[in-house]
């Protein structure tokens, strides 16, 4: 493979989004069961509330991040004439995507160790 | 060959491919004195004279115009004709030449280039006049011909064709080198076939096939600027209608 | 029905934009501060009519991002163009059942008729 800054976004960018994709239709699921009342909803969200899945959701807020911050990036690419900062580009939306995911997941990894 | 004197002992590994022999590329490495003005050009030709006389690659103005010689040195496809030696000598004192990544080897350097081709005819890369051509000439603004200037600088080497992962995974993708072109003939004032060109490159296989990997740019020689001359089809694409019929009333005043 | 690239994209801009907005919102008021989640919990939001709106949004976006997406990628492989035709319409099919669903889910979140009277 031909490895640039530019392929390496891709390659995260594709790979996110394959993955929150199929996470949709996983959460439309999870949520549809309220469709078979009440009792079957708390059932099914205390199922994916185990600890595991604590930590999963780290990396699913990692995911949706980063692939909103790289998508952001692009439409700056489309709408103003600056791929000559391209790998400025790059690590920026490297650092804001750190930046928010470790403010949105510090909170989520103290109630996945047991806290508040 | 020019020299200042010093010289010194590198080797060069190059990816080896006889289609009559090998079942796969080999790499070989061939030790060889340069100097600081050596490029790597010179070397492959001082590796065939000297060492082995089979290498075969694509050479020809060594002006970096001709566009032959671009192959993949360390990992970056770029012309050989204006890259020295000792510019990518890596930590041992050694430089990995492989030919451009992605298209069917014939022999050692030598890609087979045709879809490169085929993509470029398809584009229709030649102006298309309208019929009646003025007494004297066509008049343009400077805007017009700025705006046209750099995409014309294309030497057609294939180094970003054969460097984008698009092309890589999907042959029937037109390419950043067709793309260039194309926005250079959409974009001048003079070309009545505006329409037809918007609507081929905004298909299946056009600029929305796209992902802004930037492989292009980091490619290219001449620093020409792919991916924002898709860019702007894909916003001429978005509005066809409208720039077709400004693209008219234009003419009626060249 | 010819498959336009240009609408693709366009649809892909701007569902884009309608996930910055809506995930963003979604995410802060559904699951921050991180806390156990049930039906309670939920529909303290869901109760409002409002919400319900910003949700459908949500899954809208969301799902035309997805799918076409999912096409984008799937269609990036050169021998899978000659199906682009079926794919396309199996995208149409997935967004509609997945939207409809989706739609009927949001709508079921409903109080209990005892408890109508506790939640002010």
């Amino acid at each position: 493979m031909y490895k640039t800054t530019g392929f390496f976004s891709f390659a995260l960018r594709r790979i996110t989004g394959v993955a929150l994709a199929l996470y949709l239709f996983l959460h439309m699921w999870v949520i549809g069961s309220i469709n078979q009342g009440q009792a079957a909803f708390d059932d099914r969200l205390a199922t994916v509330q185990q600890p595991i899945f604590k930590f999963l959701e780290i990396a699913l807020l990692a995911a949706v991040v980063y692939h909103g911050v790289d998508g952001i990036r692009l439409l700056i690419v489309h709408y103003f004439n600056v791929a000559e900062y391209r790998r400025s580009l790059f690590y920026a939306v490297m650092v804001v995507s750190a930046l928010l995911i470790i403010a949105g997941g510090l909170p989520m990894l103290m109630f996945a160790l047991g806290g508040h | 060959m020019a020299t200042n004197g010093t010289t010194r002992t590198v080797t060069i590994r190059l990816q080896r491919f006889n289609p009559d022999v090998d079942k796969k590329p080999v790499m070989k490495e061939y030790t060889l004195e340069i100097t600081s003005d050596t490029t790597i050009l010179d070397a492959l030709e001082q590796i065939k004279a000297t060492q082995d006389g089979s290498l075969t690659f694509r050479r020809s103005c060594r002006h970096a115009i001709c566009g032959s010689c671009a192959m993949n040195v360390n990992g970056r496809n770029t012309l050989v004709c204006n890259q020295r030696v000792n510019a990518h000598l890596d930590r041992k004192g050694a430089v990995t030449v492989r030919p451009l990544p992605y298209l069917p080897i014939i022999k050692d350097m030598v890609v087979d280039r045709t879809s490169f081709w085929e993509q470029y005819q398809r584009v229709k890369p030649w102006l298309v006049p309208p019929d009646d051509v003025p007494e004297k000439e066509f008049r343009m603004t400077p805007e017009e011909v700025a705006a046209l200037n750099d995409a014309e600088k294309c030497i057609m080497c294939g180094a970003c064709y054969s460097a984008c992962t698009v092309t890589a995974v999907n042959k029937r993708y037109i390419g950043p080198h067709a793309l260039l072109k194309a926005s250079l003939r959409v974009l001048d004032p003079r070309d009545t076939i505006t329409n037809e060109r918007l609507i081929e490159i905004s298909g299946n296989d056009g600029v929305f096939r796209c992902h802004t990997i930037f492989n292009c740019i980091d490619a290219c020689p001449k620093k020409l600027n792919p991916t924002q001359a898709i860019e702007t089809l894909r916003k001429l694409a978005q509005k066809r209608e409208a720039f077709v019929a400004a693209r008219k009333e234009r003419q009626k005043s060249l | 029905m010819q498959i336009s690239h240009t609408r693709i994209f366009q649809l892909q801009r701007l569902s884009a934009i309608g996930l910055v907005i809506f995930l963003t919102t979604h995410m802060v008021v559904a699951h921050y501060p991180p806390g156990h989640l049930d039906f309670s919990r939920v529909i303290e939001r869901m109760a409002y009519p409002l919400w319900k709106g910003i949700d459908i949004l949500l899954l809208a976006s969301a799902l035309v991002h997805a799918v076409t997406g999912m096409y984008m990628v799937i269609t990036d492989v050169e021998k899978v163009g000659r199906y682009r035709q079926v794919l396309g319409w199996a995208s149409i099919i997935l967004f509609t059942v997945a939207f409809i669903y989706g739609t009927i889910t949001i709508l079921a979140f409903r109080l209990p008729a005892e408890t109508v009277n506790l939640i002010p």
